[in-house]
């Protein structure tokens, strides 16, 4: 694990998002991470808040693309992640509270999932009105904002621990 | 403007924040709360606005709104804490400024909207066209939300004050 660890932090892509002082290296790829949290997170707080009933008249079933806005955001940010990670592995790989941020992620995530399916159905499924969505489906809802939020926190919390 | 950084940092409350432990990092935290927020409801009533997902009627989306306002207002108070905090950091700092911009040009661009165009887009139903002002204010705000974004993490990075 530690050789493996120190060479990804040896590796071209990981010496040069540390070390290059370039705008486009750290900086710019922390920027889009940071963005991509802002759209999943915040694309999701939208269908829960919308599930949970704070947008009664908004029509369930046009909020499906709202799914394909969070894989994507959460593609960016697996991605800037991964290149993070790997700029500085040996010590990242020893956070207890990174390795809590990856299941909070794999959580929420695996909880949207979830919520696609208790309440949008399948593909050519409508799903129901916001007055009508089960008491299940406003669980999954509020369980995804404190999830996201714990995740938030995990990761701000990298930077501290 | 040097003469009440030096005053500011003085003060008992600029140095509770710094010294206290868990100020900052729980600051840290609410402020991408809050961002978090803005960014998915914000981002999501000016792509309506631009003419994206016609299905919704405006007002539908103008519901969430109180989130937006929530988020935004815990962004101010931590905003405002990190700068009682450690205000040489910021007042120093091109980034900051360009941010500070960036904030108002959101809040100028959501003046206008509220104040000319907000009461016929909201009779904007299901299938039916925004206004090009509408449109237009939509796409202003999006960028300059992002923009506040932007400079606001690249704060560490930009103008050599941290």
């Amino acid at each position: 694990m530690a050789d493996f660890t120190a060479w990804l932090e040896g590796t071209g892509i990981a010496t040069w998002t540390r070390e290059s002082g370039s705008i486009w290296a750290y900086p710019t790829i922390l920027t889009l991470h940071t963005i991509g949290l802002g759209i999943v997170v915040g694309a999701s707080a939208v269908l829960d808040l919308t599930l949970l009933g704070y947008a009664p008249r908004l029509p369930l079933p046009s909020l499906r693309p709202l799914f394909r806005v969070i894989w994507w955001s959460f593609a960016l940010n697996a991605l800037t992640g991964v290149v993070l990670f790997m700029a500085d592995a040996t010590v990242k790989s020893h956070q207890i509270v990174f390795y809590v941020k990856l299941t909070l992620i794999a959580l929420a995530l695996w909880n949207t999932a979830l919520v696609r399916r208790a309440v949008f159905g399948g593909p050519n499924v409508e799903p129901a009105s916001a007055s009508t969505v089960t008491s299940g489906g406003r669980r999954l809802a509020a369980v995804s904002l404190v999830l996201w939020a714990a995740a938030i926190t995990a990761g701000r919390l990298m930077a501290y621990l | 403007m040097d003469p009440f950084v030096a005053w500011l940092k003085t003060t008992s409350l600029s140095q509770a924040i710094v010294l206290t432990r868990w100020v900052w990092p729980l600051c840290e935290t609410l402020h991408f709360i809050g961002l978090s927020l803005v960014v998915g409801v914000v981002g999501f009533f000016d792509l309506r606005l631009m003419g994206f997902m016609k299905r919704i009627p405006v007002v539908a989306v103008r519901d969430l709104m109180p989130f937006a306002l929530a988020g935004f207002t815990l962004n101010l108070i931590t905003g405002i804490i990190f700068l009682i905090g450690l205000p040489e950091q910021y007042v120093h700092n091109r980034a900051w400024w360009m941010k500070v911009l960036f904030l108002v040009v959101a809040g100028g661009n959501a003046a206008i909207f509220e104040r000319w165009v907000g009461a016929r887009a909201a009779m904007v139903g299901a299938n039916e066209d925004t206004s090009a002002g509408a449109k237009l204010i939509g796409a202003a705000s999006l960028f300059a939300w992002f923009g506040v974004l932007y400079w606001g993490r690249m704060l560490p990075f930009i103008g050599n004050a941290f």
